[in-house]
């Protein structure tokens, strides 16, 4: 994805992205000085290439039998303690490379690969059955850098054995003199042909346009926000064909409002940072997202990063509840129902994240981090009236590891 | 209406972010040293941010908030 | 450009400022070409020299001085934004880049061989200190009179980047401005090599002792060799320290590369001043360097 964010201190990182504080402080201070750079207000690309490479190793499992409104295991395996059935197990790594071609235009390249193995439900969250597929996606983006802005071409290609992706984007970014404020603006074009293993639909399309409307302010020496509006509108085919008793709308729009806020406390060389996001789309899915985090820099180029993200959704105006009492059978949708899914991910849940990052900076230009983080979801932790009842609770461990280096 | 107290809080949280801007100060470009640090951009990893939006929009229904493009996939 | 740069040739021009031998070089068409691009490169060089002199009666600092200890004088955006520079210099060097500092010159004459004493010093030392200066509305006020603020410091730094912008903005691609070692480069050689700038040898002045290739960015060095006298065995180098009154021994010469000369030169100054603690000081810049101590030991960065 071709990401909207605008820095706004951009003459101190773009010409000296790897200087310590110090340097990077002295040049700052240069900066005061009257046309020392020509326009020191004009964009200019990176003066630094970038490359990055990060594993991710992602597993996720379901309680079994447990009873989602209470969080309690109802029925437990023969040895007496809560048993889990795994669900889906992903190994993916991703490399990406930033090239500044010269001062005005840059070139960056995404290659993803993932490997997806293990189960997942055939609905609610029952009859899990096996699965394995193996994708492999490619982003790339061009960016050209105007006196007070820039403009970004991006292209995307996502393909596995039953889904292929396909999108371009287009981004310009606008400051003011001063840096202080800058404006965005993006569209996104997506079409994506979904072919099914089992044939249950064959050949079909779906086509969306993203739009993208943000500031970005800086507010003191230490505070900067960032608002972002984002509309979706989308037709074609939307269900899950790999679920028993799934037929969603053929359109789908959703509308979000994001408020990002990052703070410095110097006297502990720490910040925070805090992010909000609310979505509601035409299926009757609305949600919040809650976003905390603090970097705690230590000594030497070590910093530790606690993460918490707390996640709520009102369920999809056509879920059909899960009824464990019917098992092995899931329940029938509403008789004469036009539209109906059986998908946990439609339900109402609430969903807690709790993270921790550790970066280090290993030389001016190399830095390597880790980050490892606990997810969980529950129908009862949801804060939107109450919580899909039926469902197993579930939960994902990630663990990722990345490294970065300038040249 | 059950769903008025968590859109207030919603609000009140986004509210809590815009106190900061009520004392919109002009910062000179030698003041931004410690807005230049990564942590204090809203992009500093993406392919962090990568992963992490593809496993949330695959496992929650809300996607989007802060960009467009990217590709999409049968995520189960 | 219509011609590819690549081809053309390379045209030095020499001029005097700032007490210096000095230097354009880039690349143009023909002679009259490339001199009338150094004029313009020059004019800016002269323009500031005059502009912040001690010795011109015109000149913004000397009327800031003839102000010292009677009242503040206004000071224009370009004048106001390089004390700002001072100012970040002062609390970033914690107190040792201080261009109140120049008074010392009247107890320091490095024609002779002369220590001055502890009284002259003692009368001096209390007209230092930046942090006396009052910086308000765009107005500047020596509270005592008898202070002085002196742009040397980065004065000639400053004047090569505003120089190579002005080649910048007209254009070229390829070549530098050199004020008497204070370089700001605006491009490589028209083949892409880059300039390769000789450090002078600290105690062999006709001697190389190390040599920076430079396309981009700005060069400085600082030594105890520019001016300085010896007496009994013992140099004493024109950088003085602020609070002491003292000449800075732990370095012989500092070199540095960063994205501008003026840059490049406040660290040079300030790796003098933190003498033993300067090779920390660099290290943390990030910057490149170049640097010899007192035993001869070579110290690099790059």
């Amino acid at each position: 994805m071709v990401q909207v964010w605008a820095e706004v201190a951009v003459a101190v990182t773009k010409h000296a992205p790897q200087l310590p504080e110090l340097g990077a402080a002295l040049l700052s201070a240069a900066m005061a000085l009257p046309c020392v750079m020509g326009n020191a207000h004009a964009e200019s690309a990176p003066e630094k290439g970038v490359f990055s490479f990060k594993y991710l190793n992602y597993k996720e499992r379901q309680q079994i039998g447990a009873d989602a409104n209470t969080g309690n295991a109802a029925t437990y395996s023969k040895s007496g303690a809560s048993a889990f059935d795994d669900r889906i197990r992903v190994k993916a790594s991703a490399s990406s490379i930033m090239v500044p071609i010269n001062a005005e235009w840059s070139m960056s390249g995404t290659l993803i690969t993932d490997s997806i193995s293990g189960a997942s439900p055939a609905y609610h969250t029952e009859a899990l059955t096996g699965m394995k597929d193996f994708r492999r996606a490619v982003d790339t983006s061009l960016t050209h850098y105007l006196p007070n802005g820039t403009i970004t071409l991006g292209m995307s290609h996502s393909g596995e054995n039953d889904y292929i992706s396909r999108g371009v984007s287009l981004i310009a970014t606008r400051a003011t003199e001063d840096k202080n404020t800058t404006w965005t603006a993006g569209v996104g074009i997506n079409r994506d042909e979904i072919n099914p293993a089992n044939r249950i639909v064959f050949n079909e399309t779906k086509r969306g346009t993203d739009l993208i409307l943000g500031v970005t302010q800086v507010v003191s020496m230490n505070d900067i926000v960032q608002f972002n509006l984002g509309y979706f509108n989308g037709h074609g085919y939307f269900s899950d064909p790999y679920k028993i008793y799934d037929e969603r709308p053929r359109d789908r729009s959703h509308q979000t409002l994001q408020a990002r806020w990052n703070h410095h406390f110097s006297e502990l060389s720490g910040t925070s940072r805090l992010a909000y996001r609310y979505y509601t789309d035409n299926w009757g899915i609305r949600s919040h997202t809650f976003d905390a985090e603090w970097v705690q820099s230590f000594g030497n180029g070590w910093s530790v990063a606690p993460a918490l993200r707390y996640y709520t959704q009102t369920a999809a105006k056509f879920y059909v509840e899960a009824d464990p009492s019917l098992s092995p059978f899931p329940p029938n949708p509403p008789a004469n129902a036009q539209y109906f899914s059986e998908d946990q991910r439609v339900s109402a849940f609430g969903g807690l994240t709790m993270g921790m990052k550790l970066t280090k900076q290993l030389n001016l230009d190399t830095k390597v981090d880790v980050k490892l983080e606990q997810y969980g979801q529950k129908g009862a932790w949801t804060m939107l009236g109450s919580g899909s009842k039926g469902l197993a609770p579930f939960y994902a461990r990630s663990l990722q590891v990345g490294i970065t280096h300038s040249f | 209406m059950r769903t008025k107290a968590p859109v207030m809080l919603g609000l009140a949280f986004a509210l809590m972010a815009l106190q900061g801007c009520m004392h919109i100060q002009s910062v000179e470009p030698w003041q931004k040293g410690n807005l230049a640090k990564p942590e204090m951009t809203f992009d500093d990893d993406p392919l962090e941010r990568g992963f992490k939006e593809h496993i949330y929009s695959s496992k929650e229904a809300s996607a989007g908030g802060s960009g467009v493009g990217g590709g999409g996939c049968g995520c189960n | 450009m219509l011609t590819d740069a690549s081809t053309l040739p390379i045209h030095r021009l020499s001029f005097k400022a700032m007490g210096s031998a000095c230097e354009v070089v880039l690349t143009a068409n023909t002679a009259p070409e490339a001199e009338a691009l150094a004029k313009a490169a020059i004019d800016e060089v002269l323009r500031i020299e005059r502009k912040y002199s001690r010795y011109t009666s015109n000149s913004i600092v000397a009327q800031i001085n003839q102000q010292a200890g009677q009242g503040s004088v206004a000071c224009d955006t370009e004048t106001w934004s390089l004390f700002q520079f001072a100012s970040q210099l002062f609390e970033k060097s914690e107190g040792l880049f201080d261009i109140t500092s120049g008074v010392l010159r009247q107890a320091w004459d490095f024609r002779q061989p002369q220590l001055p004493s502890a009284q002259q010093l003692a009368n001096l030392l209390p007209l230092i200190g930046w942090h006396q200066v009052v910086l308000k509305d765009q107005t500047i006020a020596l509270p005592i009179k008898g202070m002085e603020v002196d742009l040397g410091g980065f004065g000639k730094e400053y004047a090569a980047d505003r120089a190579a912008q002005v080649l910048k903005d007209k254009g070229v691609t390829h070549g530098y401005v050199n004020l008497a070692g204070d370089m700001r480069f605006l491009g490589p050689k028209p083949h892409g090599e880059p300039w390769m700038i000789g450090i002078q040898d600290p105690r062999h002045p006709d001697q190389v002792i190390a040599t920076f290739p430079m396309s981009q960015g700005g060069l400085a060095t600082s030594g105890d060799y520019e001016r300085y006298f010896e007496l009994d065995g013992q140099r004493y180098c024109h950088v003085l320290h602020p609070q002491t009154g003292w000449p800075v021994k732990h370095w012989r010469t500092v070199s540095v590369t960063a994205p501008l000369a003026v840059l490049a030169g406040c660290t040079t100054t300030m790796a003098m001043l933190k003498e033993a603690q300067g090779l920390e000081f660099l290290e943390s810049t990030g910057f490149d360097f170049f640097a010899i101590d007192q035993a001869g030991e070579v110290h690099v960065h790059s």
